[in-house]
């Protein structure tokens, strides 16, 4: 990294920083930077401090950052100090790389370096700058385990700085959680951090407040994060005293007993399932309902079209497991199991009717709020990824940040061979068999990356039918897996996961004490396949790059099949042309490079709609988001001193004569409660109108308008329908409560009984997003044919007339 | 309205797309003056008073431009022209069908396709004005292009090229950083632009005592009258109810709106006029080329503002209403949306019955629709002939600002809600600032 920045780079990065691109690659101002700190450094004279003489030094920039200076001007000493620290803590000397990452950290950039570059060790640095002023630094990783596994690993470090840290993982109460956050530093996952604003949201007192004000995140594999569940809403829910439902069962039942094709049909993508006219009469027979349609129908209808869902398009071990009583989600990007993600609104249920589970309560959404949107609400945001391309547009557009490229320590030397394609899965399944036995022999380790549980699975069991033990992973416990991926470089190992398991744990050649690196190494180092392409050329990155860490050698190769799930969610049957898809050879690989083509524009067509769909689910957010802000900061204001405007205002005969009767303080209690209990009554009601908004608003394509303009006039009304209402309760309640005598009735205003959180798969109707897309010609549009076309006739004439003069001029010569 | 202003003054944003938007046009408008080259604009403007039919037509949607023979004489044309062939090709070509299918990708590529054929398109139509060009003589048998030949030829053909290109990136311009869509806003711009010279006009008539005070007085308040009916019906819809049944209706504790599919009255907008009146005129258009005598009597029997003309026009004003509705609004799609979401209409069943429904009420309404844009068309012929008003007021152009702006000021009012300021009118119907019900 000494070597400057070629010429070319440095003109091309300020000619793209004109034209409004995001990504850095001019890495020269951090590499300046570095040689003041280290310059600095020798000046101090660090290496030869005593232990002493550096937490003296902390303790004064410690007192200098409180006193108000900037962490600018800081940051020499600090990183100089910091790395000082790593080195005698852990024995790591930080490289010229991460000391630039960590540079680009600080200064709120999006960092792509390559796995096993240390990313871990480099965000130290920044955490540390960032939190002398004792206002905080969340770092928030991929999961619990790595939470409380980097937090204990860099505890030395912080210490020799004077700084706290502490993590937070999901079953701790609020005591656990209200000093974790009083920590300098704290290490949490993302989606831990966003329950605790939720669970703050719905506070009614104020000393059950447990967060700090937010101050900077430094988010870890942020491309997963930030991009991939991004638009995934977080909710938390207050149950209702609903009891479990006995006609759930009943119509999971009936769900599957019609007929496919007779009774009901799904669209194209299977992303939908609906009855025809046979399946509805069939329906209305054996329910004995009447007209299925009819407006006092709707509940049951509405059931019974969940229960078809669950049934028809919901596989288990492919969309969820069954675990312990309890429906469990999984992820379709990473393959992961989660506890607590839930389907929207009643599908939960019926998926749990299906299986014959014990209902779980079903609960009001209480409040909600995006990951994206969450993210925002840090005022300094910094991330990193080993992927941040090609969604660097994405992170400038949502989050305002810019992606800096760190060249990896040492060049990367992995050989990325070319895909290999087969027309069906066993083929290719049987092709990466003999693969990896190839590999055994050789002592070469394997790492198969699948897309999902299932399919992972079904290759273990045919590895294992065919002799070569293998070890499974899928994300079900990140402890024991991450021990098991630490050893996956050993000679011989072999090891099928789905996309994320185990990931922020290195893979070290040889095994995880590298005793047999040298072997390893002469094999060819890891080898990773991946059994199919991602929706995302990025998570095909990720997987790649695995093997091949801190220059170590490796492999990796993709065995993909066109009968694999996402090529034929996208129709790849029709793209390929007739006469190619006839020379096709089952059981042989596909050399036809149009077929190959067709194949990677399968997947930048995925990733074009993928985008589009953040997009705009991004516009139709962003208004819920800005509301819920209004109303949070009205809540705070009731929730902290018993606002009297708010009965003041609009009823002042009221408030004067309540007044007088409890006298200011027992008045300003009462208003508290009750503003409170209305306030997150409305809340929780308008959340309710936005999603049914929401879900009808594209139907105004048909009359030529934008849904979302509708969406948003629709919005605007439902707020302010729900402010008219808090205020009018508000005043009615308290009028109510003066009729009834000076006690209030505890029942009826407490809280839910009980809250979760969990995180909403928006997934299942694909909605109706891809159709939104108003006409945008309109008026005199077709005239302009008309038009063209009469142009044409004389035109033509005129044209033909001259060509026949010409003609016949040249016929006289 | 003081209301709109104080908010607009607040947001920063709308105030800059505003203001981009008046620049951005103002150049549009200063682009008109620039003449095409090797043509002697003098004996152009001496020529072009005396134009009728479809050159009016054409002059229309090039705001002016046609007159002056300027680089913008395409007008903005050719790129709407290519667009709707690449629409139709849509239907016809399954390759690029796909494409519109594919999200941005595929949206990317057409929008190329579509502006290399706004180029080919240019350049044909180009190379017609300029045969038309030499052909053109004044009164006094002047050429209007003093030196004809290729070179002439190409020059022309490169300018007005050029002209449509650099209209087709203004638009392009307001519609990203801008306020409404470039392209109708560049429409209505040329039109609105004559306004002016007709007040003007008619100021003078009154004044000459020509026109009589009163006569202007009742054509101030036809106008007024004219405009509140054309925004009465466009935003005219007709709403049939639509229940979803795919997620649990939360337990809400206030009311709230209904969903519901909206029919408008005027489905097929401006497009039916323009159909009847592009072929009412071709029979014109024909008799500049073809010169025979029965040519000619066919000519006089439909000269725009007999009888005969305006009751063809109306049939033929009706019949292109259902005929474009039809082509462009399928109910049995619509109706299989709604099934396949989950949405039906109470106490009808989705699919087919539902289609048959949606179908009926759409005839029903299209009619009256109908009614109302025939008899906005045939306004301006009456005024003329009736009123002796000198300025064409009414029919396609009227139709198109009144659309436009409606459209742009929905625009502006969606930035106004998303700021935090009530928007100016809402589905319940125009409200001021602040709480105003209950």
């Amino acid at each position: 990294m000494r070597r400057k920045t070629g010429l070319w780079t440095r003109i091309a990065d300020r000619v793209n920083r004109f034209r409004g691109k995001t990504v850095e690659r001019d890495l020269g101002a951090y590499a300046r930077e570095l040689e003041r700190i280290d310059a600095l450094a020798r000046e101090l004279d660090l290496q030869a401090a005593s232990d002493r003489g550096l937490v003296s030094r902390a303790a004064e920039l410690r007192r200098r950052a409180r006193s108000g200076q900037s962490p600018d001007t800081l940051l020499p000493e600090t990183y100089a100090l910091a790395r000082e620290a790593a080195a005698r803590s852990l024995d790591l000397r930080l490289f010229e790389v991460q000391m630039i990452a960590a540079l680009a950290l600080h200064r709120g950039r999006l960092v792509e370096m390559q796995t096993g570059e240390g990313k871990t060790l480099a965000a130290v640095l920044p955490a540390c700058l960032n939190a002398l002023s004792g206002r905080g630094v969340h770092v928030l990783t991929f999961n619990d385990y790595l939470a409380s596994r980097d937090a204990a690993w860099m505890r030395p470090v912080y210490a020799r700085l004077g700084l706290e840290v502490a993590s937070i993982s999901e079953g701790m109460d609020a005591a656990a959680r209200r000093s974790a956050y009083r920590a300098d530093v704290t290490y949490l996952t993302a989606k831990e951090a966003g329950y605790d604003f939720l669970r703050e949201s719905i506070v009614r007192h104020p000393q059950d407040a447990i967060l700090r004000p937010r101050h900077f995140a430094i988010v870890d594999e942020a491309d997963s994060i930030l991009i991939d569940s991004a638009r995934v809403p977080m909710v938390i829910a207050g149950c209702d005293d609903v009891p479990g439902d006995a006609q759930r069962t009943r119509l999971a039942r009936l769900a599957g007993s019609l007929r496919p094709g007779e009774h009901f049909e799904t669209d194209e993508n299977r992303r939908n399932v609906y009855l025809t006219e046979a399946g509805a009469e069939e329906a209305e027979r054996l329910l004995g309902s009447g007209d299925l349609h009819a407006p006092q129908n709707l509940g049951l209808l509405t059931r019974l079209n969940q229960a078809l869902h669950a049934r028809v398009l919901l596989e288990r071990d492919v969309d969820y497991i069954v675990r312990d009583g309890r429906v469990e989600q999984v992820d379709e990007f990473t393959g992961r199991v989660h506890r607590d993600r839930h389907w929207p609104d009643g599908l939960q249920r019926a998926v749990e009717a299906k299986e014959g589970l014990c209902l779980a309560d079903q609960g009001r959404v209480l409040n909600s709020i995006t990951t994206q949107h969450f993210m925002r609400l840090y005022p300094k945001l910094s991330g990193m990824t080993g992927t941040a391309l090609p969604a660097d547009r994405e992170f400038a557009e949502f989050y305002d940040l810019h992606t800096a490229i760190i060249p990896p320590n040492r060049p990367c030397i992995r050989e990325d061979r070319p895909d290999v394609l087969f027309a069906d899965l066993e083929t290719k399944h049987a092709a990466v068999e003999r693969e990896v036995r190839a590999a055994r022999a050789r002592g070469q380790p394997v790492l198969i990356g699948t897309s999902s549980v299932q399919e992972s699975e079904r290759l273990a069991r045919r590895l294992r039918a065919a002799g070569i033990d293998c070890a499974v992973l899928n994300a079900a416990n990140d402890e024991a897996e991450a021990a098991i991926v630490s050893e996956a470089g050993a000679p011989g190992a072999v090891t099928v996961s789905t996309n994320m398991a185990g990931r922020g744990t290195d893979i070290r050649l040889g095994g995880s004490d590298e005793r047999s690196r040298e072997r390893v190494v002469e094999s060819g180092g890891l080898y990773v396949i991946g059994t199919n392409r991602h929706e995302s050329r990025r998570i095909d990155r990720q997987l790649r790059g695995r093997a091949g860490r801190q220059g170590d050698p490796g492999v990796s190769r993709f065995f993909i099949s066109l009968a694999d799930p996402l090529m034929q969610r996208f129709g790849i049957g029709e793209l390929i042309a007739p006469r190619r898809a006839s020379r096709i050879e089952p059981g042989r690989p596909i050399q036809d490079p149009a077929v190959h083509r067709n194949v990677a524009r399968v997947q930048n067509i995925i990733e074009g709609q993928n985008m589009d769909i953040r997009r705009t689910l991004w516009s139709y957010s962003a208004y819920a988001e800005e509301k819920r802000r209004a109303q949070h900061e009205a809540r705070s204001r009731v929730l902290a001193a018993g606002e009297p405007g708010l009965l003041a205002g609009s009823r002042p005969d009221l408030h004067a004569a309540l007044l007088a009767e409890l006298g200011a303080v027992a008045l300003a209690e009462r208003e508290r409660q009750i503003g409170l209990h209305f306030l997150d009554l409305g809340w929780s009601s308008f959340l309710a109108h936005l999603a049914d908004i929401r879900e009808s608003a594209y139907l105004n394509v048909v009359g030529s308008r934008d849904p979302l303009q509708i969406y948003l006039e629709h919005a605007a009304a439902a707020f302010e329908d729900m402010q008219a209402y808090v205020e009018t309760s508000v005043a009615e309640s308290l009028e109510a409560a003066r009729a009834s005598g000076p006690e209030l009735d505890p029942n009826e205003l407490r809280g839910p009984a009980s809250t979760w959180t969990y995180l909403i798969n928006d997934n299942p109707f694909e909605w109706q997003l891809s159709i939104a897309s108003p006409r945008q010609i309109g008026a005199g549009a077709w005239a302009a044919v008309l038009a063209a076309l009469f142009w044409f006739v004389p035109v033509g004439y005129k044209l033909g007339s001259l060509l026949r003069r010409g003609w016949r001029k040249r016929k006289s010569e | 309205m003081p209301s709109i202003f104080g908010s607009l003054a607040k947001i920063p944003e709308l105030r800059k797309r505003i203001v981009f938007t008046i620049l951005m046009l103002g150049i549009y408008r200063i682009g008109v003056f620039v003449t095409c080259p090797g043509v002697d604009r003098g004996i152009v403007q001496k020529l072009m008073g005396t134009g009728g039919g479809l050159f009016s037509l054409f002059n229309m949607f090039s705001g002016g431009a046609l007159r002056q023979m300027s680089v913008f004489a395409l007008g903005i044309m050719p790129y709407i022209s290519a667009s709707i062939i690449l629409q139709l090709m849509a239907v016809v070509v399954p390759a690029i069908e796909r494409l519109q299918k594919e999200g941005e990708m595929g949206r990317r590529k057409i929008t190329q396709y579509t502006r290399y054929g706004t180029v080919l398109l240019s350049m044909i139509q180009g190379m017609g004005i300029a045969f038309y060009l030499e052909s053109l003589r004044s009164n006094l048998g002047e050429p209007v292009v003093a030196e004809p030949g290729w070179g002439f030829r190409v020059m022309t053909i490169i300018s007005l090229t050029a002209g449509t290109a650099f209209i087709m990136w203004l638009g392009e311009q307001i519609t990203e950083r801008g306020i409404g869509n470039g392209i109708s806003l560049i429409i209505t711009a040329g039109i609105v632009a004559a306004f002016p010279d007709a007040v003007f006009s008619t100021v003078t008539f009154v004044e000459k005592g020509i026109m009589k005070p009163f006569t202007l007085f009742i054509i101030v308040v036809v106008a007024v009258l004219v405009v509140a009916v054309i925004i009465f019906f466009e935003r005219g819809q007709r709403r049939i109810p639509v229940q979803y049944a795919r997620r649990v209706v939360g337990r809400k504790m206030y009311g709230g709106q209904s969903t519901h599919l909206p029919l408008k009255v005027n489905t097929s907008g401006v497009i039916p006029p323009i159909f009847a009146s592009s072929i009412l005129m071709f029979p014109a258009t024909l008799a500049n080329f073809i010169d025979k005598p029965w040519m000619q009597d066919f000519q006089q029997a439909l000269n725009p503002g007999s009888w005969a003309y305006m009751t063809i026009y109306v049939v033929l004003i009706v019949f292109f209403c259902y005929f474009y509705t039809a082509v462009t609004f399928n109910p049995i799609d619509v109706a299989d949306n709604m099934k396949k979401y989950g949405g039906y209409i109470p106490g009808i069943r989705p699919g087919k019955q539902t289609a048959v429904y949606i179908d009926k009420v759409l005839t029903r309404i299209t009619f009256g629709g109908a009614l109302y844009v025939s008899a906005v068309c045939v306004l301006p012929t009456l005024m003329i002939q009736q009123f002796n008003v000198p300025f064409y007021y009414g029919g396609t152009s009227l139709l198109i600002v009144v659309g436009v702006s409606l459209d742009t000021v929905s625009q502006i009012e969606t930035h106004l809600i998303t700021r935090h300021y009530d928007g100016l009118t809402g589905p319940k119907g125009p409200r001021l600032r602040g709480r105003s019900r209950r």
